[in-house]
């Protein structure tokens, strides 16, 4: 299917769904081919070779009153376009109406320029030349005396997307990106305790990709918490490593300043823009415009442009720090921050991060370590914090003792309970190390105290 | 049953083109292919977010040499396009047997040439679209009115249908036409500062009769009720408590934090804590723990239709069957796809799942319960000096390699000398489950058993499952409230 082809496609649509409908306001159409290579390993052993590719549309169909349907199917012929104009009017013909909707976005004259989103070596990546990546994983596992198996892949993707609307705009992207991850197991000989560790990175070009960091990474994840032991209730110094910064700080502030969780009040900082809700260590920020980045975008899932939004500062969450697709901008009466994301084809724009960034500090890692008596360290939990509320509690998975500034031993059966309101004030230290995650970029933070319930009481 | 057009491309003459091709090339392939359509209606307090259709073809074709496998994905089922994807598949399972370290054959079955349509005593695609629209009006009013402390409603409506072919190498071909549906009702209350939420769900595999039971008919004002209920709830206790678990709970840390674990592809690459325990008792006697996706059981549950976790053959053309996990507290089986009982040198047990054709089949459980026995709920509380009584679910995970749990029910009372105090929320347990296995110390009967339905989630892929449990007590579980 060339670009041609698409194009036609569209134009037939629109003007299939103008003529069909005095109600109708506006259309968009999305178009997305794809494919993919995947290689996995189980058993530290290559186990499985796989390729696919998928080619879609979604039509959206909004009416004068702002009632909405949507139809999407993976043919793209003008036999499955002329259906789907059918049945998406079909639907929003039932949707009940919406005073909220106020359009779908105009054309724009600029777009900014973010490089290195496309790699031509991934998009012509065949899976034999991918296979030396997943033996570097096998090595280091193999390598290791105490690890005993490991299971993980190597990804790579190119999709071209396609925007269409009735309001002119017309937008296409092409993206690649690909994907390391490792999850090795460790078994102590002595204790004949079990224990694992996971590591994964994403990148937009290939070259980036360094396997055998990424396994001995989960490897020392691993060692790290082996021989895990239960410890009594204390109330200590926290330190989040950049995985715990993401899944204490970063993801839950993505979801709590996303426009429509907003909209709803389903948010804990809902009545709170333009306050400070955290210490002066509580930097975010979100950039959709940084070269090469796994989140950046030139423009989101409904053809706007990407921007670099401050979200918090200082503390002080911002009154313009929200994240907004074209609907939930113009219910508050606001321009589009270039949020709308869709997970693929198949639905509707909600909104989403770019790259999600917490701003390093001045001080090193050590520094920070060096200062903590009794602490403890949290890598990982399989929890998140209730988004309406802000409370947390939940299990450390990965977690340890610290004494004395040195990471001791790793903890069993240990909760943690805190509300985010509290946790953000007691920031006190932020680390200049960083690492990325995919759209995430996160420091090591220290929370001054929290209090932690052990399973030896 | 009337078979798509888009199936009906892959005749026999094309079955046949495949077999040779793959011809002493490879030791085994199957194709798995399906048409899907379906309807998606998402009501926000009372208002529509997303009315939605879709039309979706997929088809995932496998092949396996000598311990590699190799697979390939595509969206068309025209002739040309899927011999291109089959002779990929071959070459990529031929790239994998030469890296491969860890070397195994497919037992080989006998070909299974079958129809399975489940029955429906509404079809969905005669129910106009309007009506399906006023039946979440309807449901999203009953929660907005049941009283000025909701906040928010969301009402869910999703229904499918799909048509697969499943072909294999053994000369298998298995038709399967299945219809489903899940309703979905969420809850916000707010009440000064605090805000509380609730979610229930009903779904089946059947027609449009799923919502007009009267579970479903109640679904919204259960769920809005309990949300309300929750405002005044007390902040919890932490520590070390005997808890009473609901069904609903008890069902899912048995499929969490347990049932995973038995799956045989995690027992193999090390994962899983029940690695070399076949025939060794983990459990309280009298602990009998059992996977049953066979068909025929809604009846139990006086359902007029399928549970949401069952199936007639799984992804592999296996048939469904009862497989016994754990019998008096001894571990009996693994559960199994063609590729670990090919390993293990068992019968395959039908476990072998994918959520679309376009993914492969991994281990997974359907309907995952521990059997009831003799405890009347009564008998329970009244036999409890001090403990928890734990109600539904809110979320958990597990660490697979240590057994380390976290439970969050969504509401809970104090038990104190055999009597029910006032309600609590937010309760988080967390435990070993090979020690908390081996706490129990209370099951209950016949009467306090129940099911209840999910999505379950395993390396990306999300199926639908069901668990069930009766009321059970464990003896010394780690409580952890916020305070």
């Amino acid at each position: 299917m060339d670009n041609s082809n698409i194009h036609s496609l569209a134009e037939y649509c629109l003007n299939l769904i103008e003529h069909k409908n005095s109600e109708i306001k506006c259309t968009d159409i999305f178009f997305e081919k794809s494919k993919y290579i995947n290689i996995e390993i189980e058993e530290n052993s290559i186990k499985n070779n796989e390729v696919g590719e998928d080619n879609g549309v979604s039509i959206r169909v909004i009416n004068k009153k702002g009632s909405l349907g949507f139809a999407y199917a993976n043919k793209l012929d003008r036999f499955t376009i002329e259906r789907l104009c059918k049945i998406a009017i079909k639907m929003m013909k039932v949707a009940t109406p919406d005073p909220d909707f106020k359009d779908l976005p105009g054309s724009f004259n600029n777009y900014p320029i973010v490089n290195g989103l496309f790699d031509k070596n991934l998009k012509n990546l065949e899976i034999e030349d991918s296979i030396k990546y997943v033996n570097d994983l096998i090595k280091v596992c193999e390598d290791d005396e105490i690890a005993i198996s490991q299971s993980g892949n190597f990804a790579s993707g190119y999709s071209k997307t396609y925007i269409f609307n009735s309001n002119g705009l017309y937008v296409s992207r092409k993206d690649t990106s690909c994907l390391i991850s490792s999850n090795i197991i460790v078994k102590d000989k002595l204790s004949k305790e079990t224990s694992s560790g996971y590591e994964r990175q994403v990148e937009r070009s290939l070259k980036n990709i360094d396997a055998i960091t990424i396994a001995n990474l989960a490897l020392e994840d691993a060692k790290r918490n082996l021989n895990r032991k239960k410890i009594r209730n204390m109330k200590v110094p926290v330190l989040l490593t950049p995985k715990g910064t993401i899944s204490l700080i970063l993801r839950p502030i993505a979801t709590a300043v996303n426009a429509e969780t907003f909209q709803y009040e389903r948010s804990f900082l809902v009545g709170k823009r333009g306050q400070n809700i955290g210490s002066e260590f509580l930097n975010i920020k979100d950039n959709g415009l940084i070269d090469g980045a796994a989140g950046s975008q030139i423009f989101d899932d409904e053809g706007v442009p990407c921007k670099n939004k401050k979200i918090i500062e200082e503390g002080n969450f911002l009154k313009t720090g929200l994240l907004h697709n074209s609907y939930t901008a113009g219910k508050d009466g606001v321009e589009s921050t270039g949020n709308a994301a869709r997970s693929s084809y198949v639905s509707i724009p909600s909104i989403g991060i770019t790259n999600f960034i917490m701003k390093p500090g001045d001080i090193s890692f050590e520094e920070i370590m060096k200062d903590i008596k009794e602490g403890i360290v949290l890598d990982y939990t399989g929890d998140s914090p209730n988004i309406s509320t802000g409370d947390f509690s939940g299990l450390i998975l990965h977690g340890n003792l610290i004494r004395n500034g040195e990471i001791k031993e790793p903890l069993n059966e240990t909760m943690i309970g805190i509300n985010l309101l509290d946790l953000f004030q007691k920031i006190n230290a932020v680390s200049k190390e960083y690492r990325v995650y995919g759209a995430f970029q996160a420091p090591y933070v220290k929370i001054k105290s929290v209090n932690i319930i052990g399973g030896a009481n | 049953m009337e078979i798509s057009d888009e199936l009906k491309e892959i005749d026999e003459n094309l079955i046949k083109q495949l077999n040779q091709i793959a011809k002493e090339k490879v030791e085994y392939w199957d194709i798995r292919t399906e048409v899907n359509n379906g309807t998606s209606l998402d009501f926000n307090d009372q208002k529509s977010k997303e009315i939605s259709s879709f039309e979706i073809i997929n088809c995932g074709i496998r092949a396996f040499k000598n311990g590699g496998w190799g697979f390939s994905v595509l969206k068309d089922l025209k002739r040309e396009s899927i011999k291109l994807g089959f002779q990929k598949a071959m070459k990529l399972a031929c790239l994998s047997e030469s890296l491969c370290k860890v070397k195994f054959n497919i037992n080989q079955r006998d070909p299974l040439i079958v129809q399975y349509q489940n029955s429906r005593k509404k079809k969905l695609d005669d129910i106009d679209i309007e009506d399906k629209i006023k039946l979440v009006k309807e449901h999203e009013q009953i929660a907005s009115n049941y009283s000025s402390y909701v906040k928010n409603t969301r009402t869910i409506y999703l229904d499918g249908h799909s048509q697969t072919l499943f072909l294999n190498s053994s000369g298998s071909k298995i038709i399967q036409d299945l219809s489903f549906l899940r309703l979905f009702c969420l809850v916000y209350t707010k009440k000064n500062d605090t805000i509380q939420s609730s979610v229930n769900s009903v779904a089946g595999i059947g027609g449009y009769e799923i919502v007009e039971t009267d579970e479903a008919i109640n679904l919204s004002k259960k769920t809005a009720k309990e949300a309300v209920a929750l405002l005044d709830a007390k902040s919890p206790v932490g520590g070390k408590f005997t808890i009473i678990s609901d069904p609903k709970l008890t069902g899912t840390i048995i499929h969490e934090a347990f049932g995973h674990s038995c799956e045989a592809d995690l027992v193999l690459n090390n994962e899983s804590i029940l690695k070399d325990k076949i025939g060794e008792k983990i459990a309280s006697e009298g602990v009998n723990i059992i996977d049953n996706p066979t068909l025929g059981q809604g009846r139990q549950f006086n359902l007029p239709y399928e549970l949401f976790g069952s199936y007639f053959i799984d992804d592999e053309g296996i048939p469904s069957e009862k497989t016994i996990i754990i019998e008096n507290g001894i571990l009996k089986n693994y559960l199994h796809n063609l590729e670990t009982s090919s390993r293990m040198n068992v019968p395959p047990n039908g476990h072998g799942r994918a959520s679309i054709s376009s993914e492969r089949p991994q281990v997974r459980m359907g309907f995952s319960y521990l059997e009831p026995k003799d405890w009347s709920l009564e008998d329970i509380v009244e036999d409890t000096k001090d403990g928890i009584l734990c109600e539904d679910f809110q979320y958990g995970y597990t660490d697979p390699t240590s057994g380390n749990f976290q439970f969050k029910c969504r509401f809970s009372y104090r038990i104190k000398d055999g009597e029910k105090q006032e309600i609590m929320r937010d309760v988080a347990l967390s435990g070993m489950i090979l020690e908390a296995l081996n706490k129990i110390s209370a099951i209950g009967n016949k009467q306090t058993f129940n099911y209840s339905v999910g999505m379950c989630g395993k390396g990306g892929q999300r199926i639908r499952v069901c668990d069930g449990a009766p009321y059970i007590r464990i003896e010394d579980i780690t409580v952890g409230g916020l305070n």
